[in-house]
Formats: C-alpha cells, structure tokens, sequence
C-alpha cells in the first residue's frame, strides 16, 4: 500500500506520515503543494492521499478537483483547519472522501484511513 | 473588539493541545494593550480576513517551543531549527482555523487564514493600524506557559469595535 501526504508544513507532513506507518502503509510519499500532489497522483499511482487545503501554488481542494478531473479515483482524505460545514461540503461535493479536522489524535486519522481503504477495497 | 469574541481562540487552543499535544492547557489571565510588547522568544503570525480582518499571535519561550515540538515528534527538540519554528507555526494555523469556524455562522463566507510567519528574538514591539486593540491570554500547560495575542475587526453585523 502507497500513499501521499500532501501539506505546506512539513511538521503536519512528518505527523502524518507516522501515523500512516502505524496503519501498516508501506511506503508514504510527500508533496508540499496542490500542483505537486496533481503531478505526483497524475505520474504514480496511490491506494490514499491525504490532503490539506490551505497551500501555496494550488490549494487542496483545488488539486482535489484536478484529480478527480483527470479521473483519478484515489480515495482523498482532507485533513484541514477548515472545519465550517460550507467548506466540508466543498470538499465532498469535489470528490473527497471523508474528511478530518486539525487539530486531531492519531486515532482519529488512523480510523479514518482504514474506513476509506476498506470502503475502497469493497468496491473494487 | 469584544472580549468575548476571544473565546473561540482560548477554546482552539485547549483544543490544540488536548488532542495533538495530549496536554491540559489553562488560561492564566487576559490583557488588553494597544500595542504587543515582550513577546516569547518565537513567535508565529497569522492574518485573517473576510468578516473578520486581523491577526493572532502564538508566542513561546523557547523551552515550552522545544517542549511542543518534542511531544508532537515523539522525539526530542534540542535547539529551535527549522521543524519546531514549522511546528509553531502549524500551532497558530490550527488554532486561528479552528477559531474562526467558530466565528462563522452558517452561509456566511468562511474567513480567509494566510499562510504564518515565524518570528524569532524578543527585541520588538508590535502594533496595529486604527485603533484596534490587542487581547492577550496567557496560558500554563504540562509543556510550559505561553500566550496567545488576538485582534481583529468585524465587517458583519455581529459588530466589532
């Protein structure tokens, strides 16, 4: 299993690639930007991406919708500040597939993933 | 600026530290100054803008900044290199995001965050175009004290100052 953490901080981004491990992902790439996670997810295929929103270059929501655009059906996890229902909204009308709000426990985002990757293997 | 509308920033913050840094924070009083003085020794900056215009702060000691950093990598933080002022700087993201949920009503536009600003050293005051003042809250946790500088102005008919 692969995955890409996408986030401006490289705090948020060593944060959750820990987690990640916890839940058995092999391998766990990185990007800093929305129009690096579009290239990444465009060039390599990945079982998870997890995405923030606020970024330079291209947000998360944005790089959301090039992603889903191009057809790319890896399941995304926003994983944000932006805890309004208008903006929860957003994301899941773009095409994410769950959501979790900053700050979070380690708990929270490791139920979260594996929610997403069983519900991934089950319609596969 | 009303004081209560701090609220949501000392909730963020019990928040934050609760969840992420698995750590009770307390509230150990609130100030109002025109201007910030004596600020910790790294401090992160956040704008925000739309209904509501203005700026948090997030100030640390550098022991509680190593302090922070170490329980959020599970390893130690022995000087303030790159990874804890990028940790600080996450923190005042976190809690301006999680407070300015709080100030948004439902079908109102959400506000705007930019990306932080780290500033590291004591040895400047800072101020605010207007007459806008600052509200600080000081805080004590299991990771050391620190303090939280707000000041913002509403465009919405909730009113400001």
């Amino acid at each position: 299993m692969k995955a890409l953490v996408v986030d401006d901080s490289g705090v948020m981004r060593k944060v959750l690639m820990g987690i990640l491990k916890t839940t058995g992902m092999e391998e766990v790439a990185q990007a800093a930007d929305g129009l690096e996670a579009v290239k990444e997810a465009s060039a390599n295929p990945y079982d998870l991406i997890l995405m923030d929103w606020n970024m330079p270059n291209m947000s998360g929501v944005e790089a959301l919708q090039a992603i889903r655009g191009k057809g790319i059906k890896t399941p995304i996890i926003m994983v944000t500040t932006e805890a309004e229902k208008s903006r929860i909204i957003e994301a899941i009308k773009s095409g994410a597939n769950n959501y979790v709000i900053k700050p979070f426990t380690a708990e929270t985002v490791a139920e979260k993933v594996n929610a997403v990757l069983k519900q991934a293997a089950a319609a596969a | 600026m009303k004081v209560e509308y701090i609220n949501p920033f000392i909730d963020s913050t019990y928040n934050l530290f609760s969840t992420m840094l698995k750590s009770e924070a307390k509230q150990t009083g609130v100030s109002v100054s025109r201007t910030v003085n004596d600020p910790g020794d790294v401090t992160a900056i956040i704008g925000l803008s739309g209904h509501i215009r203005g700026t948090v702060l997030l100030s640390f000691p550098t022991a509680t900044a190593l302090a922070m950093s170490s329980k959020l990598f599970n390893s130690e933080s022995t000087g303030l290199d790159d990874l804890v002022l990028d940790a600080v700087a996450e923190m005042v993201n976190i809690i301006a995001g999680g407070a300015k949920a709080k100030l948004t009503s439902d079908g109102e536009e959400p506000v705007k965050l930019s990306l932080p600003t780290v500033v590291r050293g004591k040895d400047y005051t800072l101020g605010n175009p207007g007459q806008t003042k600052w509200l600080t809250v000081g805080f004590t946790s299991g990771l050391g004290p620190f303090r939280l500088w707000v000041t913002f102005e509403t465009n919405s008919a909730k009113g400001g100052e």
